[in-house]
C-alpha cells in the first residue's frame, strides 16, 4: 500500500484537536477511549480539553458514541470505501461525481466541509474500527483510511490508528513480526515463514478445509466462522486451550482449561498503539497457564523424531 | 582449554599487527599461554595456520530490534519474500534475512559474518520493553542499546528552563528506567517539531512549540549531562539536517556547539554533503574530515551507502516525510508521545542516480580521508545505507584501490565531477580493518573486554581464510567464529546457539527525582507510572555496569 | 509429451512448483516420478499422487481435479502445460514464457507477477488474476491471461503491462491500483472497478457502477480498440468496435490518486459523440 502514519495514544491526548472515529463504537467497545486518551482529557497542548477538540463520528447507524460527537456522518452500509476515496480526491482539489457521492448517503458539500476542517486542524487523527475493516472491501477500507491520513500530511499533522480489540491481538501481531517477519497468516510448513492473506489466514484455511489439525488458543472460531469452517473444525482433530468451555471446545477432541491471562497468568500485552504493558496477575488459578501447557506439548513433540524441512532451493516458493 | 594454533593475529589494541602466534581460551575468556606446555591441558586445537585471526566484530550503530524496526518489517512483506530464508533446524529457529531480518536470523547473520557485539542505536523508553524482548530473541551476539533522549519533552523543558542539575537526574533516571547502555540524540528538536509537522534544521533557531530552546541548547546540554554522569559511551549524535545538500555547515556548527566535549557523530556520510540544492549537491567529505580531525574529542561511524535495496528507518520523522514526497515510495511514521518518533521509507540506491552515486562515494571518502582509524568505524547505519551483512563489500573497497577505481568508472561523468574518491590512493591494511570493525568501536563503547585478544578479553574471535575460496571478498566467510570461547560458526554453519549478554549502565541519581517525574508523567503520558520502567528481569543476560 | 493423471487427492494442498516445463524437459522417467512435491510439511514424490507417463519433454498434460494443487507452472519460461480438469492457486505465477491451458476452473493468484507467456482458463478463476503479491509494487508486467468464465476480487491488481480478458463477470476491485496494461471485462463487474488506478485501460462490455472519482469524458470508438480486437480475434475472442450502432463511453480516473487511467464501457445503442 502507501504506508501507515500513526502515533502513540499520548500524542492524541496532548495534541489532537480533530478526531474522527470511523466504523467504531468506542462508547461501548473501547469504554475508556474518550476519557483516557482522546476527548475529555486536558492535553499538554489542548488545555481546554473537550472544548478544544472536534469529534466526528462516521458510522452506518447512530450508536451511543454519536452522543459524544460534534458531527455525525451517517454512511449507507458498504459505502465506506467510496467515501474515503472521495475524501482523498477532495483533499487534492479534484472533482468528484455528485450523484455517485450522494449514493453513499452523504453529499459532496458535507465531505468538502470535512476536508476543510481536516486541513485546518493542528493535529488530526482517524480511529478506524471493525465496522470498516470487516465490511465489504475489508483491507482496502482500512487501506483507504491509511492513505487519506498519509496524504493529509502535505497540509497538516495527521495520523490514524486501528481500534484493535479482542485480547492481545496487537501483541500477537508484534511478536509474530519480529520472529517471522509477518503479522499473521504465517505458514511454516516448508521450514521458513510464508505469508499470504486469503491463502493462509484462518477463516480461509478452515472454510476450504486446507488443514488436517487445529490448535485453538484463546479464540472461539466455532462461534464466529462460516458454517463450512465450523464443520471442518469438527471433522479434524481440534485442540482448544481456553479458560472457558467455548463453542469450539464443544466440537474439539481435546479441551484444556487454562488460567486467564492478566487475571491469573502474567505476561505482556501490547496496546493498540503497540506500547507494551506488563500484566500483573491479581489472583491465583488452579489451572496451568497457556505457556505451561504449550511448553509441555512442545516437550512431548521434541521427544519424537525431529522434523527436518525439505532443503530450500534458492528458486523456492516465497 | 582451547588453543588457536598458528594463525596470523591482528590485535591492534595490543599492538599486534599480523604476528603468527597462538591464542589460548579458557571458559569464556582469553588466557595467557599455559606454563609447562600446551598439550596437557588443551582439550581442543583449532589449526589456524595460514589464516587471519581477528577480534570479533563490534557494530557500533545498527537498527535490529524494537518498535521502529518491527514497524518496518510489517511495511515490506515483498522484501521478506525476496530475502534469504533460514530454515528451521535442530539448533536453529526459522527466520528471514534481508533488509529487516527477523530476530533469530539477525543473530545468525551477524555471527556468520564474524561480528559478536551489536549496539542497537535507537530505543524509545516507552517501548523499551519491546526492544529488550527482541534483543533476547537475537541469539549469539552480545548487545547494548541507546535510549533516545534529544526530543524527550520533560528533558527539553528542563534544559530550556536552565535546570541543569535536575535535568541530569532525570536523564539518569530515564537511562535506568529504559535499562540501556547509553544515550542517543536524533535530530535534536527536530523530532519534537515534527509532532506539529515541522522540523528544526537551524541549530540556533527556536524550536517549534518552544519559547527559547534551540537544537544547540539540547546538544550542549545533553553532552554535558552524559559527561557528568560518566557514561562509558559519549553522547551518540545524529546531527540536525540529515541528508540535505549543504548540510556540512550544520555538521561543522554542531562540532563547534559541542565545545570540545566528547561525542560520537553517527553515520557521518549522511551529514557530509556540499552544494546548495539537489542539482548542485556534491561531496563535502573533505570539509567534514578536516573539521573532524580538528576536534579530537569526537568519534564517528561511516554510515556508508551501498548500491542496491535498503530500508530507511530513523527517528528523523520529518526527513522521512520529505523522502516519501520526493520518491513516492511507501512511508511509515510512528510518533512516540513525549519522547521521539520514527519514519520508514523503503529505498533503493542506484549507481546511475547522481545523488546516490555521491552518497556512495562520501562514505568511502570519509573512511579514507580521516587518517586515524581509531576514530571512525565501519557501519552502514543498517538498514539505512545498506545491510550489515554487506560490510565485507565496503572492506574490499577500502583495501583495494584498483577495484575501487573500477567502480568509480561505472559512475556517470557528472557524478564523478562531484566527488574526490578517484583521487584517493589510500588502501586500508588488515590492522586498520581490525580497528574500524572491532577495536575502535569497542573502545568508543567503553567495552574494555571487547575488540581485542589480550588476556582477560571475552573470547570472541573470528578466523578468516587468508585466501578467499572463490575470489570473493576476504571477509565474507569466516572459517571459524568463536563467541565467549564457544565455536558458534564453523565453515559457514551455525554450530552452537548461545544467548548473548546485554550490557546495561546504571548511572547515579538522586532517588527523589522520581517525585518530580511522577506527577509530570501522569499528566502527559497515558499509562501508570509504575508500568513505565523496564523491569531488570526482562533484560535477560543483563550485565549491569556502573561508572 | 508427459502425461500425469491424478490418482490420489491430497488431503491438504499440494505444492507442485516442480511441475514446470523448464524442469521436466530434461528428466528421465524415474527422475520425473521422484520429483519432489510438498504435502503440508512433508516432501513426497510426484508418483505418490500421479501416474506418470513419458519423460524429457517440455509439454505436460495433467488429467484430473487438481484444484488443491498449487504453483503449477511457476516461473516457467517455455513449453506447454495442459490441464484437463481444474488447477489450484498460483498457476503460472512469475511465468516468463510458454503457455498454460486449463479446461476447468482455477482458484486465486493465477499469473501473479508474470512477465510473459499465456494462460487460458476455459472455466472460472478466483481472485487476484495477474496481480501483485501483498506489498509488491507491481503485478503482471507482460503476458496474456484469458478466463472464459467468471473471476473474483482484485483482477489485475497493480498490473503494469499485459492483457487480461475475462469472459464472465468479476467481483470487486478489478484493476485496483492499475499501473498499465489492459483488462477486458466481458461480463462486467461488481463494485469499485479501477479503484485508485494510475494508468491503463479497462474495457467493459457491460455497464458497471463506477466510483465517484471517475469522470465521463466522451463517447466514441477508440482506434486502438480495433487493434486490440484483432489481437483478441487471434485468440478466438471478440470485442465490439465500429458496429453500425454502438460506441464506448470513456471515463477517466481515479481522481483520488490522481490517476490517468481510463474505463471504456460499451454501449450497443450509443452514437459516437466524437
Amino acid at each position: 500500500m502507501g504506508g501507515k502514519i500513526t502515533c502513540t495514544l499520548g500524542e492524541v491526548k496532548n495534541r489532537a484537536d480533530f478526531i474522527v472515529y470511523w466504523g467504531g463504537n468506542p462508547a461501548e467497545c473501547h469504554p475508556r477511549h474518550f476519557s483516557k486518551y482522546t476527548l475529555t482529557q486536558k492535553g499538554k497542548f489542548v488545555p481546554e480539553g473537550r472544548k478544544g477538540r472536534t469529534m466526528v463520528l462516521v458510522d452506518i447507524r447512530e450508536t451511543p458514541s454519536a452522543r459524544a460527537a460534534d458531527i455525525f456522518l451517517q454512511i449507507r452500509p458498504g459505502k465506506d470505501f467510496e467515501v474515503a476515496t472521495t475524501l482523498r480526491a477532495l483533499v487534492k482539489g479534484q472533482r468528484v461525481n455528485e450523484a455517485t457521492v450522494a449514493e453513499t448517503g452523504l453529499t459532496v458539500a458535507q465531505l468538502q466541509d470535512i476536508v476543510d476542517r481536516m486541513k485546518r486542524a493542528k493535529f488530526g487523527v482517524i480511529f478506524f474500527g471493525m465496522g470498516l475493516s470487516m465490511t465489504r472491501g475489508k483491507h482496502m477500507n482500512s487501506g483507504s483510511i491509511l492513505m487519506l491520513a498519509a496524504e493529509l500530511n502535505a497540509f497538516t499533522k495527521f495520523v490514524c490508528m486501528p481500534m484493535r480489540g479482542h485480547g492481545n491481538v496487537t501483541g500477537a501481531d508484534v511478536v509474530l513480526r519480529w520472529t517471522t517477519g509477518y503479522p499473521f497468516g504465517i505458514n511454516l510448513s516448508r521450514g521458513y515463514p510464508r505469508f499470504n492473506p486469503g491463502e493462509f489466514s484462518t477463516v480461509d484455511l478452515l472454510v476450504r478445509g486446507d488443514n488436517d489439525a487445529a490448535l485453538i488458543l484463546g479464540a472461539d472460531p466455532g462461534a464466529t466462522m462460516p458454517q463450512p469452517g465450523i464443520e471442518h473444525l469438527a471433522r479434524i482433530p481440534t485442540i482448544v486451550l481456553d479458560p472457558k468451555v467455548t463453542h469450539t471446545s464443544r466440537l474439539a477432541r481435546v479441551h484444556i482449561t487454562t488460567a486467564v491471562t492478566g487475571i491469573s497468568a502474567p505476561g505482556t500485552a501490547y496496546r493498540m498503539d503497540e506500547i507494551p504493558l506488563p500484566l500483573r496477575p491479581a489472583l491465583t488459578s488452579p489451572y496451568p497457564t497457556d505457556e505451561e501447557v504449550l511448553r509441555r506439548i512442545c516437550k512431548a513433540v521434541s521427544a519424537r523424531p525431529a522434523w527436518v524441512p525439505a532443503p530450500y532451493e534458492g528458486a523456492g516458493i516465497s | 582449554m582451547l588453543r588457536i594454533n598458528g594463525g596470523t593475529v591482528y590485535d591492534p589494541a595490543n599492538g599486534i599487527d599480523g604476528v603468527v602466534k597462538d591464542i589460548y581460551i579458557d571458559g569464556e575468556r582469553i588466557v595467557a599461554p599455559p606454563t609447562g606446555g600446551a598439550d596437557a591441558s588443551t582439550s581442543r586445537t583449532i589449526d589456524a595456520t595460514g589464516m587471519l585471526v581477528f577480534p570479533g566484530g563490534v557494530d557500533v550503530h545498527t537498527h535490529v530490534a524494537g518498535g521502529a524496526l518491527n514497524f518496518a518489517r510489517g511495511l515490506v512483506p515483498e522484501n521478506q519474500r525476496a530475502a534469504r530464508k533460514f530454515l528451521h533446524g535442530a539448533n536453529r529457529r526459522a527466520g528471514i534475512g534481508g533488509m529487516t531480518p527477523t530476530t533469530f536470523a539477525t543473530g545468525y547473520l551477524y555471527a556468520g559474518m564474524g561480528w559478536t557485539t551489536v549496539n542497537e542505536a535507537a530505543v524509545p523508553i516507552l517501548s523499551a520493553k519491546h526492544t529488550h524482548e527482541e534483543l533476547h530473541d537475537t541469539p549469539i551476539v552480545d548487545k547494548s542499546c541507546l535510549v533516545l533522549m534529544a526530543n524527550n519533552e520533560i528533558v527539553l523543558d528542563l534544559i530550556e528552563a536552565g535546570e541543569v542539575e535536575r535535568a541530569q537526574h532525570v536523564v539518569a533516571w530515564l537511562i535506568w528506567a529504559a535499562k540501556v547502555y547509553g544515550v542517543k540524540a536524533v535530530n535534536p528538536g527536530g523530532v519534537a517539531a515534527w509532532k506539529w509537522g515541522k522540523n528544526a534544521s537551524n541549530l540556533h533557531q527556536t524550536i517549534e512549540g518552544y519559547k527559547t530552546l534551540t537544537p544547540a541548547d539540547i546538544i550542549s546540554g545533553l553532552a554535558k549531562i552524559i559527561d557528568d554522569l560518566q557514561l562509558p559511551h559519549p553522547l551518540h549524535l545524529h546531527c540536525n539536517n540529515l541528508g540535505n545538500p549543504g548540510n556540512i555547515s550544520t555538521t561543522i556548527e554542531t562540532m563547534k556547539v559541542l565545545e570540545g566535549r566528547r561525542a560520537h557523530l553517527a553515520h557521518l556520510q549522511f551529514h557530509a554533503y556540499g552544494g546548495d540544492d539537489w542539482p548542485t549537491m556534491r561531496s563535502g567529505a573533505v570539509e567534514i574530515a578536516e573539521a573532524f580531525e580538528k576536534n579530537p574529542n569526537l568519534t564517528t561511524d561511516a554510515g556508508a551507502v551501498l548500491f542496491g535495496d535498503a530500508v530507511t528507518i530513523t527517528a528523523d520523522g520529518p526527513w522521512q516525510h520529505m523522502l516519501h514526497q520526493l520518491t513516492g515510495r511507501k512511508w511509515g511514521n510512528l510518533d512516540v508521545e513525549n519522547e521521539t518518533g520514527c519514519g520508514i521509507v523503503p529505498y533503493v540506491y542506484r549507481d546511475r542516480h547522481t545523488v546516490n552515486a555521491v552518497q556512495w562515494a562520501v562514505g568511502l571518502e570519509l573512511l579514507l580521508l580521516i587518517k586515524d582509524p581509531w576514530r571512525i568505524y565501519l557501519t552502514t547505519d543498517h538498514p539505512n545505507g545498506g545491510c550489515f551483512w554487506r560490510y565485507p563489500e565496503i572492506i574490499r573497497l577500502l583495501m583495494d584501490k584498483e577495484f575501487r577505481k573500477e567502480q568509480i568508472k561505472q559512475l556517470s561523468a557528472d557524478a564523478q565531477s562531484r566527488i574526490v574518491l578517484g583521487e584517493l590512493d589510500r588502501e586500508y591494511t588488515l590492522s586498520e580493518v581490525a580497528i574500524i570493525t572491532s577495536a575502535g568501536p569497542a573502545r568508543a563503547l567503553g567495552l574494555s573486554q571487547k575488540g581485542h585478544l589480550g588476556v582477560g578479553a571475552d573470547a570472541d574471535v573470528t578466523i578468516y581464510p587468508a585466501r578467499p575460496a572463490n575470489d570473493d571478498m576476504l571477509f565474507s566467510y569466516p572459517r571459524y567464529v568463536l563467541k565467549g570461547g564457544e565455536i558458534v560458526v564453523e565453515e559457514g554453519e551455525i554450530r552452537a546457539v548461545s544467548e548473548g549478554k546485554e550490557f546495561v549502565f546504571r548511572p547515579a541519581y538522586d532517588e527523589q527525582i522520581e517525585e518530580y517525574i511522577r506527577p509530570l508523567f501522569q499528566k502527559v503520558y497515558t499509562m501508570s507510572f509504575e508500568n513505565y520502567p523496564v523491569e531488570i528481569e526482562r533484560v535477560r543476560g543483563a550485565e549491569v555496569v556502573t561508572k | 509429451m508427459i502425461t500425469l493423471t491424478l490418482k490420489e487427492q491430497p488431503n491438504v494442498p499440494l505444492e507442485a512448483e516442480t511441475l514446470s516445463p523448464d524442469i521436466t524437459s530434461t528428466l528421465t522417467h524415474d527422475a520425473l516420478c521422484a520429483l519432489p512435491v510438498q504435502l503440508g510439511k512433508r516432501q513426497r514424490r510426484l508418483d505418490d499422487f500421479f501416474t506418470v507417463e513419458g519423460e524429457a519433454s517440455d509439454e505436460i498434460t495433467i488429467n484430473g481435479d487438481a484444484r488443491k494443487i498449487k504453483w503449477i507452472g511457476r516461473g516457467m519460461t517455455r513449453g506447454r502445460i495442459q490441464v484437463e480438469g481444474h488447477a489450484g492457486m498460483h498457476l503460472g505465477a512469475y511465468m516468463k514464457g510458454g503457455s498454460i491451458e486449463v479446461s476447468g476452473n482455477v482458484t486465486d493468484w493465477i499469473g501473479a507477477e508474470m512477465t510473459g507467456g499465456m494462460i487460458r482458463v476455459r472455466g472460472n478463476a478466483g481472485g487476484q488474476v495477474g496481480a501483485a503479491y501483498r506489498g509488491s509494487l507491481a503485478g503482471m508486467t507482460d503476458g496474456t491471461i484469458i478466463v472464459h468464465g467468471t473471476a473474483g476480487l482484485e483482477v489485475g491488481m497493480r498490473m503494469k503491462r499485459g492483457v487480461i480478458f475475462i469472459g464472465g463477470a468479476v467481483r470487486d476491485f478489478a484493476g485496483l491500483q492499475m499501473r498499465g496494461g489492459t483488462i477486458v471485462l466481458g461480463g462486467g463487474a461488481e463494485l469499485r472497478t479501477g479503484a485508485w488506478m494510475m494508468r491503463g485501460t479497462i474495457v467493459s462490455l457491460k455497464p458497471l457502477p463506477l466510483l465517484p472519482t471517475f469522470a465521463y469524458a466522451a463517447t466514441y470508438n477508440p482506434t486502438f480498440i480495433r487493434i486490440l480486437a484483432r489481437t483478441l480475434r487471434n485468440l478466438a475472442l471478440s470485442l465490439p468496435y465500429e458496429e453500425r450502432e454502438g460506441a464506448y463511453e470513456r471515463y477517466t480516473g481515479d481522481a483520488s490518486v490522481p490517476g490517468k487511467g481510463e474505463i471504456l464501457v460499451w454501449h450497443p445503442q450509443a452514437n459516437a459523440t466524437a
